[in-house]
């Protein structure tokens, strides 16, 4: 009997042990996902040409600056980077502005052709970009706005107003409409119960969607390399070259490419781990 | 706070748009060759320093095109100049690109200046500079050639010969072909293979010895690195030595022979039965009809034929001059390697040049599309030769009825539309 009763607690615990080795291994796995293409990116910059070339590959960076140097030297590449920023920026704020209030009409108003519009704003994604990219640049250089950093936020803020708007219209259907009453009650307008109670409340969405707005316009390249020309983005100005430039500067401009969206990611992501309710504040 | 700052940001957003759209008087070069890092930043430093106010921007095919198309059909444009090559014009309306007659200048080869005018009777474009593919080895390779080859005369039968003898050395196949993606694989067929067997392109597409041609391509693909699918630029395979022996474009070898010259030697391609085919490329600058200032454009076009220009443009791009210039003995080793095997292949007695295909207008992708598919079918698929010849004869005979182009070198001359035989 007690045999029999330690067996079922020993089986128990091999189990337990099992689950967690199962859990470490996914995390490590996980982990090395991301990580591990980002090391050898990161590796493979700060090395010489002949060790890009080598093989086995070295798991220690030399720290030769030489490919990074190249592009510090490149003429544009500054006021690439600063244009980029600036699409990204202007695309999340404008994408936000016009997806969150939709979003919260989707989720908080019954009207005809509900449905219908919810299909809508997908089919701005059914479209390729080099289908539209021909008559929309025709538009922008009769109307004045070819070749500005407006422009090209516009055309990727529609790109990013499905995800904006989605996301926010499940994040409100969310949030109980008994507590934005319970404010209307307490003498809140229709308004400050929305900038009182609900916006912090998915204050985490709000920035979920918007690194979806930045990545979305920091690494679209057609719309871009073709409605801009004195005013490029940082990847319409490199994407388009690397792919037949020598590997190791593939390596330093995809390097140069993926930093700049990594801090930004690292900037905002205490906003957004709160989201899955582990508030880091 | 999070979006008082992000008001904050949009305002500043736009105050720096509306500052940064100020007009600029710089003529933009809007160019589909020198496209990698390191030569774009050359264009810019050395080949058009001393032209004037130029923004130099390559850029893929798509986008290339698009912006053109847009802005012809805008009726106003900001490009000034066109850098692109052969195919790439053939493929526009000669209508939207001005004529450059008055210019006075051109490539020292009719051949070339003829390809310019796009059917029409004046320049559509002005020849810029040319390439052509060649092979090229790594030295450890040269042991194993076969007894009596020459690696300066070598055929078909020593290259497949050599490339299994090397295979059987390493137990790697280390031939390398730029079947990838990117790959110009076409051009190994239109300008190599097909000439050297069949002394033809297209009127020789189905014929019989161009089942021996896909014979020996068979042979050869069996004694090649199966990753060729993978590779477009050998210059990387080269360089880490998955490859030791390659065929593919000059620009696209020579970060092999800059980076370590001594390894490396460059020589012609093959030959076939009916000699040693081989096809230059030429790039070309233009002008669009939507050219902001039409005289500062001129300018440019007249800037980039110059003895000077054309020197610097061979150092940064790996593309030979169009016009008679005495080269500098200081030119890169990629330079040197691919100009010394240029010379002796089309100064070999058994020289079969061909042209690049010409007066197929925007079919140029079909028909290259063709070619490719033989290929995938035949090579990847092991589909039987003379069935698929049958069937992509008729794709073939259709693109040369619907654009009515007629035959070009190596073919014999047609009346009219060049035929399949």
């Amino acid at each position: 009997m007690t045999t029999a009763n330690t067996d079922v607690v020993d089986v128990r615990e091999d189990s337990r042990k099992a689950g967690r080795y199962v859990y470490v291994t996914a995390i490590v796995l996980l982990c090395a996902w991301v990580i591990v293409p980002l090391y050898f990116l990161l590796i493979n910059t700060l090395s010489s040409p002949e060790a890009v070339n080598a093989y086995p590959k070295s798991f220690f960076p030399e720290f030769d600056l030489g490919s990074l140097t190249f592009f510090a030297n490149f003429a544009g590449i500054l006021t690439a980077l600063k244009n980029s920023i600036l699409v990204a920026a202007m695309t999340m704020v404008m994408s936000i502005a016009i997806g969150a209030p939709a979003g919260y009409a989707l989720s908080r108003f019954e009207f005809r052709g509900k449905e219908l519009f919810r299909l809508l704003i997908l089919l701005t994604r059914a479209f390729p970009l080099p289908l539209l990219a021909l008559p929309l640049a025709v538009l922008f250089i009769r109307t004045g706005i070819d070749d500005t950093v407006f422009g090209l936020a516009l055309v990727h803020t529609t790109l990013a107003i499905p995800f904006a708007v989605l996301i926010t219209f499940s994040l409100f259907s969310g949030i109980p409409l008994e507590l934005e009453e319970a404010a209307w009650t307490l003498g809140c307008t229709r308004f400050t119960a929305f900038t009182k109670v609900i916006l912090p409340l998915v204050l985490p969405g709000i920035t979920a969607s918007a690194i979806f707005a930045f990545v979305i316009s920091w690494n679209e390249v057609f719309a871009a390399a073709v409605l801009t020309i004195e005013n490029r983005t940082l990847t319409a100005f490199l994407l388009q070259n690397l792919d037949t430039s020598p590997l190791h500067l593939k390596f330093a401009g995809g390097f140069i490419l993926v930093v700049p969206a990594l801090i930004f990611i690292f900037a905002v992501r205490k906003y957004l781990f709160a989201m899955w309710g582990i508030a880091n504040r | 706070m999070f979006l008082r700052l992000k008001i904050a940001g949009a305002a500043s957003a736009f105050a720096l748009c509306v500052g940064a759209s100020a007009a600029q008087a710089d003529v933009l070069f809007w160019s589909t060759q020198a496209k990698p890092v390191e030569e774009a930043q050359a264009m810019r430093e050395q080949v058009l320093n001393g032209a004037g106010e130029v923004d130099y921007q390559p850029n893929d095919a798509g986008p290339w095109l698009t912006r053109l198309n847009a802005e012809l059909q805008a009726g106003s444009g900001t490009i000034g100049v066109l850098g692109a090559l052969h195919g790439d014009f053939s493929a526009m309306d000669p209508e939207d690109l001005a004529d450059l007659d008055d210019l006075g200048i051109g490539a020292s080869s009719d051949t070339f200046n003829d390809l310019a005018k796009l059917g029409t009777g004046s320049s559509q474009y002005i020849p810029w500079m040319q390439a052509s593919y060649i092979m090229a080895a790594n030295k450890k390779a040269l042991e194993y050639l076969p007894e009596g080859a020459d690696i300066n005369s070598l055929t078909y039968d020593q290259l497949i010969e050599w490339s299994a003898n090397v295979m059987e050395a390493t137990g790697e196949a280390k031939f390398g072909f730029p079947a990838g993606p990117k790959g110009l694989k076409h051009r190994f067929f239109q300008g190599y293979l097909y000439p050297s067997y069949t002394n033809g392109v297209v009127r020789t597409f189905a014929s019989d010895s161009a089942v021996t041609a896909w014979e020996k391509m068979k042979e050869l693909w069996a004694v090649t690195n199966p990753g060729s699918t993978n590779f477009s630029f050998l210059q990387e395979q080269l360089l880490n030595e998955d490859v030791w022996i390659a065929f593919d474009h000059t620009s696209r070898l020579a970060s092999a022979f800059n980076e370590r010259p001594d390894d490396f030697v460059a020589f012609p391609a093959p030959a076939g039965p009916e000699g040693r085919g081989f096809m230059p490329v030429i790039a070309g600058v233009a002008i669009p009809r939507t050219a902001p200032d039409m005289e500062a454009s001129k300018a440019l076009v007249a800037h980039m034929l110059k003895p000077e220009t054309q020197i610097a443009t061979l150092k940064a791009t790996n593309f030979f001059p169009v016009i008679d210039v005495e080269l500098p003995s200081d030119l890169p080793p990629s330079v040197q390697a691919a100009g010394a095997a240029i010379a002796t292949m089309s100064s070999s007695p058994d020289a079969n040049p061909g042209l690049l295909p010409a007066g197929l207008g925007d079919k140029g992708g079909d028909f290259n599309r063709v070619y490719v598919d033989t290929f995938e079918r035949i090579v990847l698929a092991g589909q039987p030769i003379e069935q698929v010849l049958e069937d992509q004869k008729r794709a073939l005979e259709r693109i040369m009825e619907e654009t009515g182009a007629p035959c070009w070198a190596p073919d014999a001359p047609s009346e009219g539309a060049c035929p399949v035989e």
